[in-house]
């Protein structure tokens, strides 16, 4: 087995380092082929192992393939664990993954228009996107398989790499550098949370490896540390706070989110796959493989809670006046990271998984299609520019329904299970925050059903606003775009079916995710869970779904049957609108506070600290003096033998007199 | 003494080496100038098969032959392994340089490989004379190549130097093995151990030795004070001679060191251990300042030995097995940094220019970005940049030494290094940012492009995976 | 005092004395003499330990053959004493401190407290049929077998060094082809008398700076 997960993820790698390294030797089809190929091999194997866990015939691999150093006692270790939470993880990945590589065929077709004439920059940029691609299917790949919190680590910082890359791939564009710095520095944030919470892991259990610290972490439960001063505080809510806080970097919780909607400067597929699918869902992924650490802290529970709560809500809200497509779809992404936290939060792991997998088909699936609107839109990417496009896109047009659909939860489709599932379990949960969590996301569902119609109405229906030679060459997108959608809206509609039953309430995730017996809120509900038709059922009575219908209602009369009274809102409530517009405040603190300010202290710093101080006395002081003493040790170097000897031979005294007289 | 060919098979590598260098010499008589391609291609494909018969004679259990004369264990195996392959890549090297000086002769090839076996034959001592006589087989060896090129006067000089300094070195290191001798009645290093247990470690003719063993040891390996041959030799050798000369030695020397200190006089450790400390410090200082006023860069790179020779001693005098890993990975990684960084100068000399000032580098990057890229990696393995292998290295012997406390020996280590960085990085600035005085493309031989970009890789694919050479240096002590 | 102690010490002084005399001589071939004085008389120490192979090796190896090459060598060398006198002078006070030292602390170790008699008593007397030599032979052929053949390797070494750094072929020396003074024959080939008109006098070759370069090297 061990080598067929090797191949899972060294396949991707060498697609990789062939497309990067030797691109301009093989062409574009040589690159396209061989990361598709690297990737496809991936999907199949992880179908295979997928299939293996869901029959029962594999058993949990835990094992190191490879020991990259010992250091103070502790391995340093290459490894995979390979349970059903990862090979859900796998497949997701390689699916996607393998989805977004043959849509990207179509996508970057004419990438040489992105591109100045004659930039260096822009020569073979076709084969260095597939190239980038692929070592992020690799490295998230390394992150889900890891055993070990180095390994996660690496793969954490391998991802956050690509995903800053990708960002800035059109890297003349100001705005896309703008993009990918903000992200960078904005994860480095998260990123000092998580090594710290990596830190005291090591510290306190002495190991990196999962097994071995998940089966310590019961007797530490109880332990408390001093940090600063005489507070002490919990060891586990420490760990758990600090390691939450890189996923909220690199799931975009609030007040960390502020990157990802800038990176949808990036090309659509890797939006498409990593900043909705994959990559952001890292966060959950890492949570949920932490299960028995956090189990044992209702404070850190507590804080996810009310994070994801607050993040689901509010980013919702700003879709709501967006213009740009793949920014309100951006907004979205924000908000069902949210519903994901929040189920964390509320130690309903396995429906925050399953909402993760649901949303990675259907979010996956709506920026695919937004980017075949953008495409046969000539790249404008301005929903006021749109309109009616259903007849001109068919397969888009039914495409992206389905996915809208199963983003707001309609009833039978794949979302509806997996959200309906968070709001029932956030609204048993016990835990600190669980009653403001409740609300949000129950008020949550409105807002989706209103923003995704928003714009689905406002893309695919009514007039027709652009001009008139975008109308004249709209037609639909080819192939290699269209079919990835089709095969991606079938899981979206019909994964949650399938699934809900063994991933939510069946055993699927028995003896892989841990929760304690007080928290298991998911146990509660598979008590009156009667099968997927009683689900639907019992949804279609539920509050939630009333709340999605009404979204959609208003949706419709606001934008195809009184298009007038947007604008009369807009008016009315416009400290409301300005509020959102300005996305509450955090780029233009984010801003002025922080880059503003640690300008100035850098300037500061750089002014009176560096140039005067470090640079003035001690660099170039203190260059001056070894200068100084380097020459006047190098007149002892005089060429004659004699003083070599002599050199010697008081060498050999100053020994003889130290060691064997004293 | 009974007589058993079975004990002839672990000293097979030996005496291949030594056929190896005898064909040479036989061979080259029927060689006409231009035919002596001849002999690069019977020294690289029997070196070739020398490392094989290394790894099939090697593994296993430690094992003495030859009445206690030599011994097979994991860190010989490991060691011998490295100085072939050391050697194997600057024969690589060499090869266009000797031909366009007319140096291409057997004897350089006879020689090299005599230096090669005497290095084998430290490496697998287990007795005082033994340990001596390969150390002697190997210095005779240098002291000839370094005056190879026999019209050049400085070469001539530098041979001087380092043949009488090396008299000094290796008179001082048998007196005090003498002393040893005479102190524990044996010459075969288990025995001496032996002895030197029984005896305890308060005796005072024993430390005696250990001090001039110690400075036999610091010699060879050129640790200040005994330092002095190391730029002179460096400045004055042909460069194919200083790639051998600065490269594989340092392997074999470490062999050395192990041997007599540890295997020998372990007991002793309290004491070695001061007088290490001592020689690393100072060499650690007096390396890394030194360098930074060199123009000459083989100069430049005689003290920057100098300064990596306190690292690896700072590995030895930890004294764990811990620390003797790193001094070994240190030592093999240091010959391999080495060989590359010197390879490029051997490469880049031409007819009649002799590459040694460091302006020769300037721009190199726009001659041959690849080389360029290559000696770059050098330059940042040897300042100890991550991710290459230089870093691992320093890291795993820092780690060592504070293992056993001695954190401020750590801390000057680091301040020192720190130092040692700009030198390097400025042969950095300099590939890279100045302009080149000459402007013609570099003309390298195949061979040596892929020797060069061997070493180059494996230094930054040894600092990802250190695992790959570690486990091995680490299996050795366990 | 039995006579071989006596003699032992007689030994020791000539020994040390003409060392002293090695170093401190001006004139080398003087020094060189009494080195052959220092090497005798560790010679005839080696001969008071019964170690017979060894003195007698010693006088024929060193005496015989190692320092009459020394004694060619320096004779046709141009020394310069005057220069290496006052090199000597000027570095003597540091050269006495740290000798004295050097002396006090060998002296200190290798004094009688570890090296005494006690320590190393006397091995037992060998009967008159002990052959140094044989015993010798055969401990080198069989436990000292490696380290031997090493030592025939460094030898190896040595010659193949030498030539490689003084064996030229320099088209402006004469010599003989023993190869080829095989097939003289009688006639032809054999040494004749001819009368040649005298030469008017050559420029000496001084204009061949080539040469100069490799007398130096």
């Amino acid at each position: 087995m061990e080598n067929i997960y090797l191949t899972i993820v060294l396949a991707p790698l060498l697609g990789s380092i062939v497309a990067g390294f030797f691109g301009g030797r093989i062409g574009r089809a040589g690159a396209h082929w061989v990361t598709i190929l690297g990737v496809g091999l991936s999907c199949l194997l992880s179908l295979y192992v997928l299939k293996g866990f869901v029959d029962g015939s594999l058993p949990v691999f835990d094992g190191a393939v490879y020991t990259w150093m010992v250091s103070g006692g502790i391995q340093f270790e290459i490894g995979f664990l390979v349970d059903q939470l990862t090979a859900l993880m796998m497949a997701v990945v390689t699916f996607v993954s393998l989805m977004v590589h043959i849509y990207t065929i179509g996508y970057m077709a004419d990438d040489e228009h992105n591109w100045p004439k004659g930039s260096l920059a822009g020569k073979n940029s076709y084969q260095r996107f597939f190239s980038y691609i692929s070592l992020f299917t690799f490295s998230m790949l390394m992150l889900v398989m890891s055993n070990n919190f180095l390994q996660l680590f690496f793969g954490w910082e391998a991802v956050g790499l690509v995903s800053y890359l990708l960002i800035g791939f059109w890297s003349v564009r100001e705005t896309a550098i703008f993009a990918n710095l903000k992200a960078f520095l904005v994860n480095r944030v998260g990123d000092f949370g998580f090594i710290l919470g990596i830190a005291a892991v090591a510290m306190y259990f002495h190991s990196l490896d999962y097994r071995e610290v998940f089966a310590l972490a019961p007797q530490l439960a109880n332990v408390q540390i001093q940090v600063w001063g005489d507070t002490s505080w919990s060891l586990m809510t420490t760990i758990g706070v600090l390691l939450f806080i890189g996923a909220m970097g690199k799931s975009a919780q609030v007040p960390l989110h502020v990157w990802l909607p800038d990176s949808m400067e990036g090309p659509t597929p890797i939006s498409a796959l990593i900043h909705a699918a994959t990559m952001v869902t890292a966060g959950i992924f890492m949570v949920a493989r932490m299960s028995p650490l956090y189990e044992l802290s209702e404070t850190a529970l507590s804080f996810i809670m009310v994070i994801g709560a607050t993040t689901a809500f509010f980013m919702g809200l700003i879709g709501l006046v967006q213009n740009d497509i793949k920014r309100v779809v951006a907004y979205s992404t924000l908000s069902q990271l949210g519903y994901m936290i929040t189920a964390l939060g509320a130690s309903a792991y396995a429906a925050g998984i399953f909402h993760l997998m649901t949303h990675a088909f259907f979010k996956a699936l709506l920026f695919l299609a937004a980017g075949s609107v953008i495409i046969a839109m000539h790249h404008d990417q301005d929903i006021r520019n749109m309109g009616g496009l259903r007849k001109y896109l068919p397969i888009t047009w039914i495409t992206f329904l389905l996915g809208s659909l199963a983003l707001i939860g309609f009833p039978g489709f794949s979302g509806f299970f997996s959200k309906d599932a968070i709001i029932e379990a956030v609204h048993l949960s016990q835990v600190g925050g669980s009653g403001y969590a409740s609300i949000l996301l129950t008020l949550g569902v409105f807002v989706t059903a209103l923003y995704s119609f928003r714009l689905y109405f406002l893309v695919f229906h009514g007039q027709e606003r652009m001009d008139e030679h975008t109308r004249h060459h709209l037609h639909e997108t080819p192939a290699v775009v269209w079919v990835p959608l089709v095969l991606l809206a079938i899981p979206s509609v019909f994964i949650g079916w399938l699934s809900v039953e063994a991933v939510l309430f069946g055993d699927w995730f028995k003896g892989v995710i841990l929760v304690a017996p007080h928290h298991d809120v998911l146990a509660q509900m598979g008590a009156g869970y009667h099968g997927q038709a009683g689900f639907v059922l019992h949804g279609m009575l539920a509050l939630p779904f009333w709340l999605a219908m009404g979204g959609l209602a208003l949706a419709w009369y606001i934008y195809m049957v009184n298009p007038a009274i947007a604008a009369y809102l807009m008016v009315r409530f416009g400290t409301l609108y300005r509020i959102l517009d300005g996305k509450y405040g955090f780029d233009q603190m984010n801003m002025a506070l922080f880059a503003g300010g640690s300008r100035g202290l850098g300037k500061l710093f750089w002014k009176t600290g560096d140039q005067q101080l470090i640079d003035g006395t001690l660099i170039n002081g203190s260059a001056q003096g070894v200068g100084w003493i380097a020459e006047r040790l190098r007149t002892i170097q005089t060429g004659y033998l004699y003083h070599y000897a002599i050199a010697m031979i008081l060498g050999l005294v100053v020994l003889l007199t130290v060691f064997v007289t004293f | 003494m009974t007589f058993d060919y079975a004990h002839l098979l672990p000293i097979v590598p030996e005496i291949a080496v030594l056929v190896l260098a005898s064909i040479l010499l036989l061979v080259d008589l029927w060689l006409k100038d231009e035919d002596k391609g001849t002999n690069h291609l019977i020294a690289v494909f029997g070196l070739l098969v020398v490392i094989g018969l290394t790894g099939v004679v090697g593994g296993g259990e430690r094992e003495i032959v030859l009445s206690g004369s030599y011994i097979r264990d994991p860190m010989s195996d490991v060691l011998k392994i490295a100085v072939l392959v050391v050697s194997l890549l600057s024969f690589v090297y060499s090869r266009d340089y000797l031909r366009d000086r007319g140096l291409w002769v057997g004897e350089f090839y006879v020689l090299t490989l005599c230096a090669v076996l005497g290095m084998m034959v430290m490496i697998s001592a287990n007795s005082f004379l033994t340990l001596y006589l390969g150390l002697e087989l190997l210095a005779l060896s240098l002291y000839a190549l370094v005056a190879f090129e026999r019209d050049n006067p400085s070469g001539a000089e530098a041979a001087m130097k380092y043949f009488v300094l090396g008299a000094l070195g290796s008179g001082l290191l048998l007196y005090g093995l003498s002393m040893l001798y005479g102190a524990s009645g044996s010459l075969e290093l288990g025995a001496v151990a032996r002895a030197v247990a029984w005896q305890g470690a308060d005796n005072q003719v024993l430390v005696f030795g250990l001090v001039f063993v110690v400075i036999g040891i610091g010699f060879k390996f050129g640790a200040v004070p005994f330092h002095m041959w190391v730029p002179d030799t460096y400045q004055g050798a042909p460069n194919p001679v200083v790639l051998f000369l600065g490269s594989a030695p340092k392997i074999a020397a470490f062999a050395l060191a192990f041997r007599l200190l540890v295997d020998g006089l372990g007991q002793l450790h309290a004491d070695w251990q001061g007088m290490l400390v001592i020689l690393s410090v100072i060499s650690l200082a007096v390396g890394n300042i030194v360098a930074i006023a060199q123009t000459n860069i083989k100069r430049m790179l005689a003290y920057s030995t100098i300064s990596h020779v306190g690292f690896i001693f700072l590995g030895l005098l930890a004294g764990t097995t811990e620390g003797f890993a790193a001094a070994m990975f240190y030592a093999i990684v240091y010959a391999l940094m080495a060989a590359g960084g010197f390879g490029l100068l051997v490469m880049m000399s031409r007819q009649g220019h002799e590459v040694e000032r460091l302006e020769d580098l300037k721009g190199l990057n726009e001659r041959d970005s690849w080389q360029a890229a290559m000696m770059a990696l050098v330059m940042f393995s040897m300042a100890g940049v991550p991710p290459t292998v230089g870093f691992m290295a320093k890291l795993l012997v820092l780690d060592a030494v504070i293992s056993i406390g001695l954190w401020w020996l750590a801390l000057i280590a680091v301040f020192f290094s720190v130092i040692g960085a700009f030198y390097y990085l400025r042969v950095v600035k300099i590939i890279y940012f100045d302009k080149p005085e000459v402007i013609e493309p570099l003309v390298v031989g195949s061979g040596a492009r892929v020797a060069l970009s061997v070493t180059g890789l494996a230094i930054l694919l040894l600092g990802l995976f250190p695992a790959a050479l570690l486990t091995y240096c680490q299996a050795a002590f366990a | 005092m039995g006579f071989e102690k006596f003699l032992f010490y007689v030994l020791a002084a000539t020994l040390i004395a003409a060392a002293g005399m090695v170093v401190t001589r001006r004139n080398p071939v003087h020094a060189v003499l009494f080195l052959v004085v220092a090497f005798f008389s560790s010679a005839m120490l080696w001969m008071l330990l019964e170690a017979e192979f060894l003195a007698i090796s010693l006088v024929l190896v060193y005496v015989g053959a190692v320092l009459v090459l020394f004694l060619f060598v320096i004779m046709m060398l141009d020394v310069d004493i005057a220069t290496l006198k006052a090199q000597f002078i000027r570095h003597l006070p540091l050269a006495l401190v740290v000798g004295v030292i050097m002396l006090v602390e060998i002296f200190l170790v290798v004094g009688p407290g570890n090296f005494g008699g006690e320590s190393f008593p006397n091995p037992a007397p060998q009967g008159p049929d002990y052959n140094n030599t044989r015993e010798l032979g055969l401990l080198l052929y069989s436990s000292y077998l490696y380290p031997f053949e090493i030592a025939a390797v460094i030898l190896l070494v040595a010659i193949v060094a030498a030539i490689r750094l003084t064996l030229r072929h320099r088209p402006d020396t004469k010599y003989l082809d023993p190869s080829k003074q095989v097939y003289v024959r009688k006639g032809p080939d054999r040494v004749q008398l001819i009368r040649v008109p005298p030469e008017p006098r050559r420029v000496p070759p001084t204009a061949t700076p080539t040469s100069g370069v490799e007398d130096e090297a």
